[in-house]
């Protein structure tokens, strides 16, 4: 996958590209806004990570004059204003995402991996990690056979968990896609539901699959051998 | 013309009038009404006699005249410093914009509103600058925030840290996630304070949020030992933004839960008073002494019991609180018994 980020400051635009790079995909930079359009007129890219405030063109105008010009690739917005208005401003602009500074690396890569696979393949009706699976017809949840009872908003949380697992969500991509606030509850509410359901599917079994990232958030995953 | 050169002129002639009637009266009984005896023989009254009868039916009128007058006078001429007492008691931190009326005739009282008008502009001015100020470091303490962040989640992913190392790392992410928490906040009410958050307003059923915010204290609390007393809890809905009236019950719960002892309690009350629907939330605590209530809407503003237990937050649950509640048109309180508990009522205009 080819990522373009365009992005003015020096150290965040370093650790963007590394990050990026690491999940093996090819990355350019660029830091003005300028010299956005022409390069995606001349050159593929499968995504396009883009800062808000840039020198020269800023990120909103060049998410306007992309969709004016009917270029599709998708665009993840960062900004360090971060209110619903400018959200909602960039996704009108035609952006597909929108990621607040300071945001969560893994956050970055997993929006930017969503982005990139946007082929529209319908969503799974069983999802299964090792001996776990949840049937999201019949919201049933087993483990090893054994059937797991889950609250709703516990099992909206391991239905979130699962549809990305093997990656690292972040809390506040958690609190957004399960409990659909939009802002910093402040609370441990995320880490309390997340030991309940702890409980609930690995309690008893030899494999543990929901891990803590420390600093970060929490990911499902059979452990490495 | 100045309100002394005004007030000194409509004096003068009100007294002069009145002296007028004096004089005219004495004029007439004196010299007309004797005179006019005369030419008719008759006998002329004493004198004294005279002189009474001006006094009784002209001294009496000519001083009711000046009373009358004087009073008329002075509430003309203190009538503009009640229109502008009137005017200065609406001005309030949020309509600083607004000016006092000028008459523009450059009287003391006009000269007056200029100097008021201009303290005004200051005033505005300076808060103008402090919103900025905040506004544009919440901003610029992103950048750093997001390198930090960046680097040290960069670190700990490929930088194959020792334990102690990666304890250390870990240490930095969740201290940074908490400084992101509160320049978020802040932003968050320097924008609130710039009239940059726009409210939605469409009917919220807020029986339901309070049911949510119940489940979330009973869950969040168990490892207190709180118990969650559910209150009566009316259907009612109100106008308003269904994401910030959550963003309100959540910051009330989170301080229910932290101000709390172990083993206490926490009660939801939602009713309907009047139009206006009327939420409670009751939690066991160390309480807050009287002298300390009316600040604990201010921002970052702590008030640790006095066995200096330091509680964790941003400080700004409430401030953000009372900004969403006085922007749905409704009000907010806090009462306390030392040692036993706190309520906080908010009150919101029904639908």
């Amino acid at each position: 996958m080819r990522v373009l980020v365009v992005e003015d400051e020096r150290k965040t635009a370093a650790f963007v590209r590394k990050a990026l790079q690491s999940e093996g995909w090819t990355v350019e930079v660029l830091d003005h806004g300028d010299t956005v359009l022409p390069l995606l007129a001349t050159t593929h890219f499968d995504a396009l990570v883009l800062d808000i405030m840039l020198p020269g063109c800023d990120g909103l105008t060049v998410v306007r004059q992309m969709r004016l010009r009917q270029m599709k690739t998708p665009v993840l917005l960062l900004t360090a204003r971060g209110e619903v208005g400018e959200r909602v401003e960039g996704l009108n602009a035609g952006a597909d995402d929108y990621l607040a500074k300071p945001f969560a690396l893994a956050e970055l890569v997993a929006r930017v991996r969503a982005l990139g696979r946007r082929v529209t393949e319908p969503a799974a009706t069983t999802l299964h990690l090792a001996d776990l699976s949840l049937d999201t017809i019949h919201h049933r949840a087993e483990r090893a056979g054994q059937p797991i009872e889950l609250a709703p908003r516990e099992y909206r949380l391991l239905e979130f968990l699962l549809r990305s697992s093997g990656r690292v969500c972040a809390r506040r991509a958690i609190v957004e896609g399960v409990w659909d606030y939009d802002f910093d509850p402040g609370t441990n509410l995320v880490d309390v539901y997340v030991m309940r359901l702890r409980e609930k599917i690995d309690a008893g079994f030899a494999t543990q699959l929901l891990h803590t990232v420390r600093g970060i958030g929490y990911v499902l995953k059979e452990p490495s051998p | 013309m100045t309100i002394g050169t005004r007030l000194t002129l409509w004096y003068s002639g009100l007294l002069l009038a009145s002296l007028l009637v004096l004089c005219g009266g004495l004029y007439y009984e004196l010299i007309i009404e004797r005179n006019a005896d005369l030419a008719a023989g008759r006998q002329r009254e004493p004198v004294e006699h005279e002189i009474d009868e001006v006094l009784l039916y002209y001294a009496i009128p000519a001083v009711l005249v000046t009373l009358g007058g004087g009073w008329w006078l002075m509430r003309k001429a203190l009538s503009p410093v009640r229109r502008l007492t009137a005017a200065a008691e609406g001005i309030s931190a949020r309509t600083l914009g607004d000016r006092l009326p000028r008459t523009g005739n450059g009287d003391e009282l006009d000269r007056l509103t200029e100097v008021f008008n201009a303290m005004l502009g200051r005033l505005e001015a300076s808060f103008a600058r402090e919103r900025e100020f905040t506004l544009h470091a919440s901003h610029e303490l992103k950048t750093p925030l997001t390198i930090m962040r960046g680097q040290v989640e960069t670190a700990l992913r490929d930088g194959s840290p020792t334990p102690s190392q990666g304890e250390l790392l870990g240490d930095h992410l969740d201290e940074i996630q908490r400084l992101a928490a509160i320049v978020d906040s802040l932003s968050l009410l320097a924008q609130a304070d710039a009239g940059l958050v726009e409210f939605r307003r469409e009917p919220v059923r807020l029986d339901e949020l309070v049911h949510d915010a119940c489940a979330d204290a009973r869950l969040l609390g168990e490892a207190a030992g709180l118990t969650v007393v559910p209150g009566e809890v009316q259907t009612l809905s109100v106008m308003g933004d269904r994401r910030r009236l959550r963003q309100l019950l959540l910051a009330l719960t989170d301080n229910a839960l932290k101000y709390n002892h172990r083993g206490g309690i926490i009660r939801f009350t939602l009713l309907r008073s009047g139009d206006r629907a009327e939420l409670s939330i009751v939690n066991t605590g160390p309480g807050i002494p009287a002298d300390k209530l009316p600040r604990v809407f201010d921002r970052f503003y702590r008030c640790d019991p006095a066995h200096g237990s330091t509680v964790e937050g941003s400080g700004l649950g409430l401030s953000i609180a009372q900004w969403i509640v006085t922007s749905h048109g409704g009000d907010i309180r806090l009462a306390s018994r030392m040692g036993e508990d706190t309520t906080v009522t908010v009150q919101l205009p029904g639908e």
